[in-house]
């Protein structure tokens, strides 16, 4: 099953599974996204039906009520998209967290695995960061806290920006790349087995793991360290990494090719003491060695909250500054007060001119 | 008694500045200004919510001989007197106050 909350959620959702389900407040929204199901998530609002939520996350976090049950037995082991930027994904989704952290031990075979889209801090509007920045400091903690959670995949925006790429483009691209790290118990299934063994349940109880997932894949080279070629090829639509807390490989191996190397790949992360789940096969189609890797790791939501306050605040900053470069020029200025009173007295119409005639008039003076 | 007068003159705050003020202006375009016409300018300038202090105002100027009070009919009109209009010429030479425009004497316009 794979959900999509809020508009950008969604348009991730349906790519990855045209039979997915998509939520959202907005109704012409849910129209413009052709998913197989839609829900209409209600928010009582004094002009009718919201066309979106206004990058407002409480609008979400509202409309969350109105599809609570339906959304829980939904998400039982589901893959669901959500922006942390928006109003729809990242409220509707704080709120679905903060439901699931209160549940006792849900069973690993109906965690939801979620994958967040978080905005570019850089480019993109200073609502979005914020947002994000109370997404990951709330919900997200307390739910890796709880561990009521699957696996937490943390793509960004940031690629987006830098390769100046269209949305869909970079959509596909994500969903691409996501179906590459999802394909590992199909390809186990499909090719030829020469070591280890990843079956869905095995898959299934990785990605049942409570942390962030990291996953990359790219030709491996058994002349060079396995390491650098990591370092050098980590997915970069996704957030850097810390160091994993359990890892998962599948090495596809070419025709003729020796399979030894994989072993490699073993002693790299009992280095990092980690003991990796793995599947080495056969791939005929392959020129080079192909690996496919995936790191858990628990980067704390501090961190993460770290990373993104101080981008923001330097871009808060920046911001003050332009704004006073750019409309702002203070002269030096010379206030006699006693000339500034008898100008403010002669713009309201009283000299002191004014007032001794008034006084002479009448013959008081 | 210079002396005295300058100061009585240091002790006058905004609002006997502003009534001195009304006052003259009123008489100079022969108008009737009374206690509630001062009350009704003093609380639209912000300067007094009440009318004890409109009236206090008024006492105070009253004692100084710096208005004087005429019963005209069954109203109690203001009128300013020499020393006030002395008092009145100092302030307005020190700059000590910005004079504010009456409602009520623009409504009679």
């Amino acid at each position: 099953m794979t959900l999509g909350i809020g508009g950008a959620g969604s348009r991730l959702a349906v790519k990855l599974d045209p039979g997915a389900t998509i939520v959202n407040v907005s109704q012409i929204e849910l129209e413009k996204t052709p998913a197989e199901h839609r829900i209409l998530a209600m928010v009582h609002a004094a002009r009718g039906q919201l066309q979106g939520s206004r990058k407002d996350p409480a609008i979400g976090r509202a409309a969350f009520a109105s599809v609570k049950d339906e959304l829980l037995a939904l998400c039982r082991n589901s893959l669901l998209f959500a922006s942390t930027g928006g109003g729809t994904g990242s409220g509707m989704t704080a709120a679905l967290l903060e439901e699931l952290a209160t549940r006792d031990d849900i069973p690993p075979t109906e965690k939801a695995v979620f994958a967040l889209l978080l905005p570019h801090a850089e480019r993109e509007s200073a609502e979005y960061v914020n947002n994000t920045l109370d997404f990951l400091r709330g919900p997200l903690s307390l739910a890796i806290d709880t561990g009521n959670t699957g696996n937490i995949f943390l793509f960004s925006n940031r690629l987006k920006f830098e390769s100046r790429l269209p949305e869909d483009e970079y959509n596909t691209m994500l969903v691409d790349s996501l179906q590459v790290f999802l394909a590992i118990p199909e390809k186990c299934a499909q090719l030829d087995l020469l070591d280890g063994h990843i079956d869905p349940e095995d898959f299934s109880l990785f990605m049942s793991r409570p942390y962030f997932n990291h996953f990359t894949y790219f030709e491996f080279d058994p002349a060079k360290p396995f390491g650098e070629q990591l370092r050098s090829n980590l997915n970069p639509l996704l957030l850097l990494p810390d160091n994993p807390i359990e890892a998962l490989f599948l090495l596809e191996v070419p025709a003729d090719a020796d399979p030894a190397p994989f072993y490699d790949l073993i002693d790299f992360f009992v280095d990092q003491e980690v003991t990796p789940s793995y599947t080495v096969v056969r791939n005929s189609q392959r020129g080079k060695y192909f690996v496919t890797v995936s790191l858990l790791y628990s980067r704390k939501p501090a961190e993460l909250v770290e990373d993104f306050s101080r981008i923001s605040e330097k871009r808060a900053r920046a911001k003050v500054r332009k704004s006073l470069e750019q409309h702002v020029t203070l002269p030096r200025l010379e206030v006699n007060l006693e000339r500034e009173t008898k100008r403010v007295g002669k713009e309201k119409g009283a000299t002191e001119e004014d007032v001794l005639a008034v006084l002479q008039r009448i013959g008081k003076l | 008694m210079d002396g005295l007068f300058q100061e009585q003159i240091d002790h006058l705050a905004e609002r006997h500045f502003l009534v001195l003020y009304w006052v003259a202006h009123a008489e100079d375009r022969r108008i009737r200004y009374n206690l509630t016409n001062c009350f009704d300018d003093l609380k639209l300038a912000g300067i007094t919510r009440t009318k004890q202090t409109a009236l206090a105002t008024v006492e105070a100027l009253t004692a100084l001989r710096f208005i004087e009070i005429r019963e005209q009919g069954n109203r109690k009109n203001l009128y300013i007197t020499q020393h006030g209009a002395e008092a009145l010429k100092l302030l307005v030479l020190r700059g000590a106050f910005s004079p504010r425009k009456s409602a009520f004497l623009e409504a009679q316009l």
